[in-house]
């Protein structure tokens, strides 16, 4: 039988990551995220958790032996913060390219100059880019159960993912937190096939890709990361029969009619609530959406739940200097103005030629390709 | 006197430059490691050598890393080959002088501290040749590169990576270079009998970065060790042995095989000498009788 116990975010963390039976943990300290490993070392130390831990020398080689014990075959997990996930940013890449299914907590902090050890979400944003699949948890409960989740979806579709909470909000608040005591075995213990090292089929991973092979390996990684949405949507499901626990890729609440939509992510979605209710008690019509999966993005569920509503209103607690909020600006890319189309093109050095372009062009005129696309065929 | 096994792991059709050092360097490796081997490639030449997406030459399993990462991929190879029970495998990092001596350094401690049980193979062509001849810390004095043009050449010495690493207290490390086939698959074969930390130093001739002709690659190994620039020996926790005497003969042979050095005249030539004397005198002080 499960029990409540009164616990913050990373000693929530570090539970879920005994309970998911993980081979290897490579880290590093860093404020606010250092008791997730404290708390694992000591699970180690008392014999309750079978994992190797390898005390790295930075959080660049935490990623990297991440990547070294995943692509052996082992179930690999780590936890970072701010400036540490800055370091990690090339190898995060990596990770994801090689299709690495790792997953990570990360302590969001704000980033120095001048220092800070507080919240903000611009570390993990602002890897956005790198090819991971992010959750954000907005409570301890969030992060424990989103770790468990977090692990099958990486596996499933072969691609890491990172579960973000706000530190010290997040992180070090105790509140009460359901710990599972074996009923999650089933659900966790299913480890999917993947390539790994293997000395009777010895490959190479990750080698120089010539422009005709590297885009299509890029366009296979990002529908691998798309897919991840299917996934969590499945495998969210399944938790949900073990733990009565829901989870979505946007969480709704409030007036189903509302009329202003706060978007949000992290510890302010749960500071959101209270504001929508003050709002719609003030007959202002009002709902939250609480984003809890970042990458992929929600634009499926986002766009129906913006679709009629007439003022959205975003909260960021990040900062992309010289252009704003984060989040604002992916639910406004993510709804578009109607007439623009993204064509992604000429990745890795592949050739884009004019008669490409012109033909691309043509496509939209002729209203064949409506939505954002890939410009990919084999020359 | 032992056979060198005929069984090639190494694929003939690798991509390297003729009289690649480091090729027959691996090829050498690999035939003392056997075929229950994984390496780990950063960035470097063998990340062309290997073959490009869907090719293999190595004939073992290969993880291309970022530059910077080699010693920490290997650890995290091997914890989690321990984990699963798989600890017969030897892991391998195979990097150049570049992703060791100088943006690998860091990663390449951590792991040596740790005693994590790895073997981390430095091929040291003296610069960074795959991106086209530029200085590296490995680099030594008087040698030309594309970033230390004549008169600018290196005026400093090349950083001691076997002495850096043994201040860790790991109980192997050892140089080696391809003109002592033997000897080098002697050194491997001893790092994959030891558990914890091995470094092999290996010295590895570049015909298009040293500016040498193809066929000399053997011949200017055995002038490197010969003439004292590259000193042949091991550290077995912490003690020094030689494993081969040089005749210290004139270095000037050496450095006339390499277009790298033709700037230098015979009074760089009696510096380079007094520097290899100098080294020459630290290191027999270290060698056990």
């Amino acid at each position: 039988m499960s029990k409540k116990i009164v616990i913050g975010g990373n000693d929530a963390v570090a539970y879920a990551a005994k309970q998911s039976f993980v081979d290897v943990i490579s880290a590093y300290p860093i404020t606010p995220q250092t008791s997730i490993i404290e708390k694992i070392a000591d699970f180690i130390a008392k014999g309750e958790m079978n994992t190797r831990f390898i005390k790295v020398e930075s959080e660049h080689s935490a990623m990297a032996a991440a990547m070294g014990a995943s692509i052996a075959g082992g179930r690999v997990f780590t936890a970072t913060s701010s400036q540490g996930l800055l370091l990690m940013h090339e190898v995060l890449h990596w990770a994801s390219g090689a299709r690495l299914p790792i997953v990570m907590a990360n302590a969001n902090r704000a980033v120095a100059p001048p220092w800070s050890i507080w919240a903000e979400q611009t570390d993990s944003l602002a890897q956005r880019d790198t090819g991971w699949i992010q959750f954000y948890a907005s409570n301890s409960q969030e992060a424990y159960d989103l770790l468990f989740i977090a692990f099958r979806v990486a596996e499933r579709v072969k691609i890491p993912a990172m579960v973000c909470m706000d530190g010290f909000l997040v992180t070090h608040t105790k509140e009460p937190v359901e710990i599972f005591e074996d009923e999650i075995d089933d659900f966790i213990k299913i480890k999917e096939k993947r390539e790994v090292l293997d000395i009777d089929d010895p490959k190479a991973f990750g080698a120089l890709a010539f422009p005709k092979d590297y885009m299509p390996i890029k366009l296979e990684q990002n529908k691998a990361v798309f897919s991840a949405a299917e996934a969590f949507d499945e495998l969210s499901e399944q938790f949900y029969d073990i733990s009565g626990r829901k989870y979505k890729e946007l969480e709704i609440y409030g007036e189903n009619s509302a009329e202003v939509a706060v978007v949000a992510l992290g510890s302010i979605a749960e500071t959101a609530h209270l504001a929508v209710d003050v709002l719609n008690n003030s007959g202002i019509k009002s709902k939250l959406v609480k984003i809890n999966m970042f990458r992929p993005f929600p634009k499926k569920y986002l766009d129906a739940e913006l679709k009629n509503v007439k003022h959205i209103v975003v909260f960021d607690r990040n900062i992309s200097h010289g252009k704003g909020g984060i989040v604002k600006d992916e639910v406004t890319g993510s709804l578009g103005l109607g007439n623009v189309v993204g064509y992604v093109c000429g990745l890795g050095g592949y050739d884009v030629t004019e008669d490409d372009m012109v033909n691309a062009v043509r496509d939209v005129l002729d209203g064949k390709v409506k939505e954002d696309s890939y410009l990919w065929s084999e020359k | 006197m032992k056979k060198i096994n005929r069984d090639e792991i190494l694929q003939a059709n690798h991509l390297a430059c003729p009289g690649c050092g480091a090729t027959l360097s691996m090829r050498l490796a690999l035939k003392a490691l056997g075929r229950k081997t994984v390496i780990v490639i950063p960035a470097c030449c063998w990340t062309i050598i290997n073959g490009p997406h869907g090719k293999n030459y190595a004939g073992v399993p290969v993880f291309h890393t970022a530059f910077e990462t080699t010693a920490a991929v290997a650890s995290g190879i091997k914890a989690s080959f321990d984990m699963q029970g798989k600890s017969d495998i030897t892991v391998m990092g195979w990097a150049g002088d570049g992703g060791t001596f100088d943006i690998g350094l860091q990663a390449l401690s951590g792991a040596a501290e740790r005693n994590d049980d790895i073997i981390y193979v430095c091929y040291d062509n003296e610069a960074y040749m795959n991106t086209g001849i530029q200085r590296s810390s490995a680099t030594p004095y008087g040698a030309a590169t594309t970033t230390t043009p004549p008169p600018i050449q290196k005026d400093r010495p090349k950083k001691d990576l076997m002495e850096i690493v043994n201040a860790h207290e790991v109980p192997y490390i050892a140089s080696a270079t391809i003109a002592y086939p033997k000897d080098l698959m002697k050194k491997f074969e001893k790092a994959k009998n030891t558990r914890g930390f091995k470094l092999i130093h290996l010295f590895s001739p570049c015909p298009p970065g040293h500016k040498s002709v193809e066929s000399k690659s053997v011949e200017i190994a055995k002038l490197a060790v010969e003439t004292g620039i590259f000193p042949l020996y091991e550290i077995e926790n912490g003690v020094h042995k030689l494993t081969r005497k040089p005749k210290f003969t004139d270095v000037r042979e050496y450095l006339y095989l390499q277009g790298r050095f033709k700037h230098l005249d015979d009074k760089e030539a009696e510096i380079i000498t007094e520097n290899i004397k100098q080294r020459w005198e630290k290191l027999t002080k270290k060698f056990e009788c």
